[in-house]
């Protein structure tokens, strides 16, 4: 009798397990719906762009939205989801918002779980440099799947990795800065700088662009100083900088919540700095610095991001004023909220071409030009070159004081269809930006000694001199 | 051998083993979705291989190390460095030598148990707290190396590595059971070594090192050496977890070694109990599947707020679960289970009281510490 108990308590504790397993079995099997794109957004709200999640889900759903009906359920919070979008005869339906921190350990988790448990069908993103050459790679090994790069300005993905599945419809970080070196060369007579640059494949590439440019109309780079991302204290960074009268100037490729504490550490290592002394890159100027960093450098200039604050075109009007009135809380000149509204419009496109269908059909389909607010050169049009990486007009940007008072980014200087090759000095054999990559050489750059000085919002004919 | 003079929880247990073998096996069959076999009861394996060579160290060793994270990220780094090849269509950092991948693959075993070695002769002669601290410096070691030199990794690491496997494995992106059942088979047989190990003299030695050091020392015992050894095999299967991890994600950086990823390895362990080896696997599964369906997305009907369970926040759910479990049953799941069983009143308890009282982690045969 006792045996009997016991080996009916045993079947008991194995049935048990057994209906436990099973029934996570049938739970975490999808039945696949029949002309269903499913679209994931990959973004960060961890970590340094923590502020970046509703920015990118709300670029990438206001152009859902404009180009593909869908309607947002919130339109203070882009997060709180968007349905109902349509394009090419299918459902597009976003069937979830990855949340990394700008790691890469992270990014293989939020990557897996959107592709594989999600089972998206298109990724658009991710937002940070490592996490895209993550994401290239991962692209590489899963060719049925697509990735439209949402705001990672790493250089790696489309040259180096390149990856056939993987479309980038924005600059990179270097083609970004286009033009800046050369007004720090021209305009501020700079001769000797200094760089210091967040040590990742975006703070490299960024300041790749500034390097190259600089270097390129005969300026040197002195000193180059590498603070790993999310570093707090930045003190023993800031002086490794040669001071101030040791060099003409300072460019910053320091991102993220790192700007500001960038900054105060070289303010307390050197005093108050000279705004005619420092160039930044476009986080000088945007994603919430320009409330903490700018007031503090009105005069500056600051590398662009593709996006033209102040351009008076009656497209980018249209465009900002659509933005301000679907998600009243975005900044339509955000890079981070245009580039996801950019590659959400691609994919309308190629879902409309390809009439729903995704995978290789979806691939040869997306887009090779696509509208942009603030392109002028090539017809109105980014283009992707043979790499699928967007050749994209540059502006390059000065913090100046507006009416109210506040401060914020303006339009100085323009610099027409940028390819990411800057003339043939980045190659696809080249090693990508590092460290001490690209050494500081005089070479021409396609656009030497033809950027366009622009005043009041308008591109003249002057050329920066 | 003999079932018929297995105790009830024996019968129980074994039969409860065999079933999730079983399941495990079949699994890639069709039993559970493919994100289940090739992420969730994937990575489950190698999780559990580097959380058992914790538990193995703690249990057997009395030693809590926190480098069994390092050591896992070494292996995955050495690998990539040695495996990958640079180049247009090659992956974008690191070293770029470009061996063969078998070759990569044992250089980066090696390598790392050499390093095992040499962490486990420093910090064999500290112990309790002291080892915790010197195997942290370790993990710390790692993270900022890594992080710092950005020749061999930098903060992306390195990329790509899936793409260059032994060609006795193929191609395993294309054929991910083939990376499924290698984990399986290594995570099983991972466990019979060390189930082995236990039973022999130096794995006798080395609990009895565990207990009493200065009376094996004065019995002529050299302590010191018996600890190394000890270490120096779980660096090795924390080698074997780091090698299967970068096969699986494809890349290895510091993020894999920070502190957060240390201290999740301790949480499994403690999860599954420090006791058994068995509870590494069991801790592994239980935050991975966690790990992977807590999330602010997720919303769990009439739970907290808005319906989910604090705003989903994995790591203040986990924190919570952590607590419990120190405070209630400190030796894990295990200790629960255990506890069903004296419950009935007809197995001794697995860990005697008065040994749980000195915190001291012993090993327990089946049947309890009876003998």
């Amino acid at each position: 009798m006792r045996v009997r108990v016991r080996s009916w308590k045993t079947l008991a504790a194995v049935g048990i397990v057994g209906a436990v397993a099973a029934s996570l079995a049938g739970s975490s099997m999808g039945a696949p719906h029949a002309n269903v794109v499913k679209v994931a957004i990959m973004t960060d709200c961890k970590g340094a762009f923590a502020f970046g999640y509703d920015v990118d889900i709300g670029g990438a759903q206001a152009a859902f939205a404009k180009y593909a009906g869908g309607q947002t359920k919130n339109h203070k919070k882009p997060s709180a989801g968007m349905t109902g979008i349509k394009a090419g005869g299918a459902d597009v339906q976003i069937v979830g918002y990855g949340c990394g921190n700008d790691t890469v350990p992270l990014a293989v988790t939020e990557t897996k779980r959107l592709m594989e448990q999600l089972n998206a069908d298109v990724m658009i993103g991710p937002l940070s440099g490592d996490e895209a050459v993550y994401v290239a790679n991962y692209a590489k090994s899963h060719p049925t799947k697509t990735f439209i790069i949402g705001t990672a300005g790493s250089q790696d993905p489309t040259m180096q990795i390149h990856p056939k599945n993987l479309f980038r419809y924005h600059g990179d970080g270097a083609q970004w800065n286009a033009g800046i070196g050369e007004i720090a060369y021209k305009k501020l007579h700079w001769r000797k700088a200094a760089i210091i640059m967040d040590d990742y494949s975006f703070g490299w590439t960024s300041a790749a662009g500034m390097i190259a440019d600089f270097c390129a109309v005969g300026g040197d780079i002195v000193k180059r100083v590498f603070p790993p991302l999310n570093t707090t204290d930045y003190s023993s960074f800031v002086r490794q900088l040669p001071p101030p009268n040791q060099v003409d100037g300072y460019f910053s490729a320091v991102g993220g919540s790192g700007t500001s504490a960038m900054l105060k550490a070289f303010e307390q290592a050197y005093g108050k700095p000279n705004p005619n002394q420092w160039i930044g890159n476009l986080f000088f100027g945007f994603l919430g610095a320009d409330k903490v960093v700018a007031p503090k450098f009105v005069g500056s200039y600051v590398g662009g991001a593709g996006t033209g604050p102040g351009l008076k075109l009656a497209k980018t009007q249209a465009y900002e004023n659509y933005v301000k009135s679907y998600y009243p809380g975005q900044n339509p000149d955000d890079l981070f909220f245009y580039n996801y509204y950019q590659a959400a419009h691609a994919l309308v496109m190629g879902l409309q071409k390809s009439n729903g269908a995704v995978g290789a059909a979806l691939q040869k389909a997306m887009p090779r030009a696509i509208p942009g607010a603030f392109q002028i050169a090539n017809g109105g049009l980014v283009k992707l070159d043979s790499r699928n990486q967007a050749i994209q007009d540059q502006y390059q940007l000065q913090l100046t004081k507006n009416a109210d008072g506040s401060v914020g980014p303006q339009v100085v200087a323009y610099v027409p269809a940028v390819a990411q090759d800057f003339g043939g000095l980045f190659k696809p054999s080249s090693p990508p930006p590092g460290r001490t990559q690209p050494p500081c050489k005089k070479v021409h750059t396609p656009w030497q000694g033809k950027i366009h000085v622009m005043k009041n919002g308008k591109i003249t004919n002057e050329v920066i001199k | 051998m003999n079932p018929a003079t297995w105790t009830l929880r024996q019968r129980t247990e074994r039969a409860l083993a065999a079933l999730a073998l079983l399941f495990a096996i079949l699994a890639p069959a069709g039993l559970v979705s493919t994100y289940w076999t090739h992420q969730i009861l994937l990575s489950t394996f190698f999780f559990g291989l580097a959380a058992a060579s914790l538990i193995f160290l703690s249990a057997y060793g009395g030693m809590v190390s926190l480098s069994q994270t390092a050591l896992a990220g070494i292996a995955g780094i050495v690998l990539g460095n040695l495996a990958t090849h640079g180049g247009p269509g090659g992956t974008s950092k690191g070293l770029h030598l470009g061996w063969d991948p078998t070759v990569a693959l044992v250089a980066a075993l090696v390598i790392t148990t050499a390093i095992g070695l040499i962490f486990g002769a420093v910090a064999s002669r500290s112990a309790g707290i002291y080892f915790l601290m010197i195997t942290l410096t370790y993990s710390v070691i790692a993270n900022q190396t890594l992080g710092s030199v950005t020749k061999i990794s930098g903060f992306s690491g390195i990329g790509g590595i899936n793409r260059y496997t032994p060609g006795w494995i193929g191609d395993i992106q294309a054929h991910p059971n083939r990376l499924y059942y290698i984990a399986l088979g290594v995570a099983v047989a991972s466990y019979a070594a060390i189930r082995y190990i236990v039973r022999t003299p130096f794995g006798i030695t080395l609990r009895g090192i565990r207990d009493e050091p200065v009376r094996m020392a004065s019995l002529g015992y050299n302590v010191e050496l018996h600890r190394t050894l000890a270490f120096t095999f779980c660096a090795f299967l924390a080698a074997v977890s780091g090698v299967l991890y970068a096969w699986w994600s494809g890349q290895v950086a510091p993020g894999n070694v920070d502190l957060p990823s240390t201290i999740n390895l301790l949480v499994m362990a403690v999860i599954g109990g420090l006791l058994r080896i068995e509870g590494a696997w069991i801790g592994a599964f239980v935050f991975i599947v966690m790990n992977t369906y807590i999330t602010p997305n997720t919303h769990i009907p009439g739970l907290g707020l808005g319906g989910t369970l604090f705003g989903g926040s994995f790591n203040t759910i986990i924190g919570i679960i952590f607590l419990a479990i120190v405070v209630v049953s400190p030796d894990g799941l295990f200790g629960i289970w255990a506890r069903l069983f004296n419950g009935a009143g007809r197995n001794l308890p697995l860990v005697p009281r008065n040994r749980l009282r000195k915190n001291r982690a012993i090993e327990s045969p089946e049947g309890g510490g009876h003998h």
